[in-house]
């Protein structure tokens, strides 16, 4: 099922075209890698997919329906969709407290907050930090706690900014393992960014290259490794 | 030499014997000092957040004024507002002047342009990601002020503590709006120049240690919060 349809879609900066992608179709509990050179435009388009930002031109349809890019319901499709940062922040306050910020704003009841609290911290390892202050953490821990943040609120899509780029090897298996497992348990659509070819290939399933805002290819990942004929679609980055 | 440590200890004793002069004077400057923050703080504060948090055309020239407003002399406050309330001026009907309302009158108005610049400084430092982060996490424009306020709290203490600081130690208002009327009107800093002008300096001494040891422990006060933030 299609969950995002983009079509003759740009955005510009100061007359420069940053993203120009004539159609992208994402469908829905897929694994997808963003990758492209830095200045190809994934942060942007991982903005506008995060109903962020808007695109200068063309439409983005989001569950089938066309979003209208005005604030009130680019705010409640912000509900269905969040975004993790390339370096996460987390408030001032407990681990807990973190956590909590998103589920209040959905006006989850007390009892099912802190078992959604819970739950999500054990799933990235950090249920003995809950009552840690946040600002204390590790960039590992960090990344971890952002993690939870994001999909304890149980969006439909998880969009992750190069989620393991500053984090240690250990830390990176870990988030890839989470990441694995948010998608196939909880089935949430995941999109993140990566320079990083063998991760795409480890955790994704389908690869989109963009380059100087345009896609250049657009694959599921088994095309790129199994066959030399399959290897020919992997662009020179 | 012997004039300074003489009014220092006799100004300790008065200070250990609670003097009820004293006290008096001390309780007229942190009552009229602490209204005009609060007034000041539930003027400036939302003024400060506003400015710093939405866009909207003038936004440079609005903080711009508020800069120049930092410099106001305390006389030309004490002047404009005496032209107000004295008794020819639009609001003479009201009694103010020579009141302790006159005073927190034209205090507000010297300290509301600190708080402003104040909360807008910490504000505007406030890391970009919070708003994205708050955002991102389903918040609407009023949750996301909340949580840069709440990211900015201790940037508006320090506002605020600024504030009261500046009040507490300033002459001109409290002197020209005030009148200097013995418990009523009669501040610290009022007081200490009263004391000088009649050559007594160990009440100017002991209401000085006061003023300076006040200063010191609400900074004190506001470390101890921060420093519970950093731990």
């Amino acid at each position: 099922m299609s969950l995002y349809r983009l079509s003759q879609l740009t955005k510009t900066y100061r007359n420069r075209t940053v993203l120009d992608i004539p159609f992208l179709e994402i469908e829905q509990g897929r694994i997808y890698a963003l990758m492209g050179p830095n200045g190809a435009g994934k942060t942007t388009l991982l903005n506008i997919l995060g109903f962020l930002g808007a695109p200068s031109s063309g439409s983005v349809h989001f569950r089938s329906h066309p979003v209208q890019f005005t604030e009130p319901t680019l705010q409640a499709l912000r509900k269905e969709v969040v975004m993790v940062d390339q370096h996460p922040i987390l408030f001032t306050t407990t681990v807990f407290k973190n956590l909590e910020f998103g589920l209040k704003i959905r006006q989850i009841i007390k009892s099912d907050r802190e078992r959604m609290i819970t739950e999500s911290l054990e799933m990235v390892g950090m249920q003995d930090f809950a009552q840690a202050p946040a600002h204390r953490l590790s960039g590992g821990e960090t990344q971890r706690v952002a993690l939870a943040r994001a999909f304890s609120v149980a969006p439909k899509v998880l969009l992750c900014d190069e989620p393991t780029a500053n984090v240690d090897e250990e830390n990176q298996a870990i988030i890839i393992r989470i990441l694995r497992h948010i998608n196939e348990q909880k089935k949430i659509t995941i999109l993140f960014t990566t320079h990083d070819r063998p991760q795409a290939a480890t955790l994704a399933q389908q690869t989109v290259f963009l380059n100087r805002g345009k896609i250049t290819t657009n694959a599921p990942e088994s095309n790129f490794y199994p066959s030399p004929i399959g290897a020919k679609l992997l662009p020179n980055l | 030499m012997d004039l300074i440590f003489d009014s220092i200890l006799s100004a300790i004793h008065l200070i250990l014997s609670l003097d009820a002069e004293m006290m008096n004077i001390v309780a007229v400057s942190l009552k009229v000092s602490a209204a005009s923050t609060l007034f000041a703080g539930v003027l400036g504060v939302p003024l400060g957040f506003f400015v710093a948090f939405e866009s909207f055309p003038g936004k440079r020239l609005v903080i711009t004024l508020l800069n120049t407003l930092l410099a106001l002399p305390t006389v030309v406050i004490g002047l404009f507002v005496y032209a107000f309330i004295s008794r020819r001026g639009i609001f003479g009907a009201l009694d103010l002047l020579y009141t302790q309302k006159a005073m927190v009158i034209g205090q507000v108005i010297l300290v509301l342009p600190i708080v402003a610049t104040f909360t807008i400084a910490a504000i505007s430092r406030i890391d970009e990601r919070y708003r994205r982060t708050a955002m991102t996490l389903g918040a609407n424009r009023l949750q996301t002020a909340g949580v840069i306020f709440r990211e900015a709290r201790f940037g508006i203490v320090a506002a605020l503590v600024a504030s009261f600081g500046r009040v507490i130690a300033e002459v001109g208002i409290s002197m020209m709006l005030g009148g200097n009327a013995r418990g009523f009107t009669r501040t610290m800093t009022t007081a200490m120049a009263l004391e000088y002008d009649k050559g007594q300096f160990v009440l100017a001494v002991a209401l000085g240690i006061i003023l300076l040891s006040l200063s010191f422990g609400l900074n004190l006060l506001f470390n101890f919060f921060q420093g519970r933030y950093d731990r």
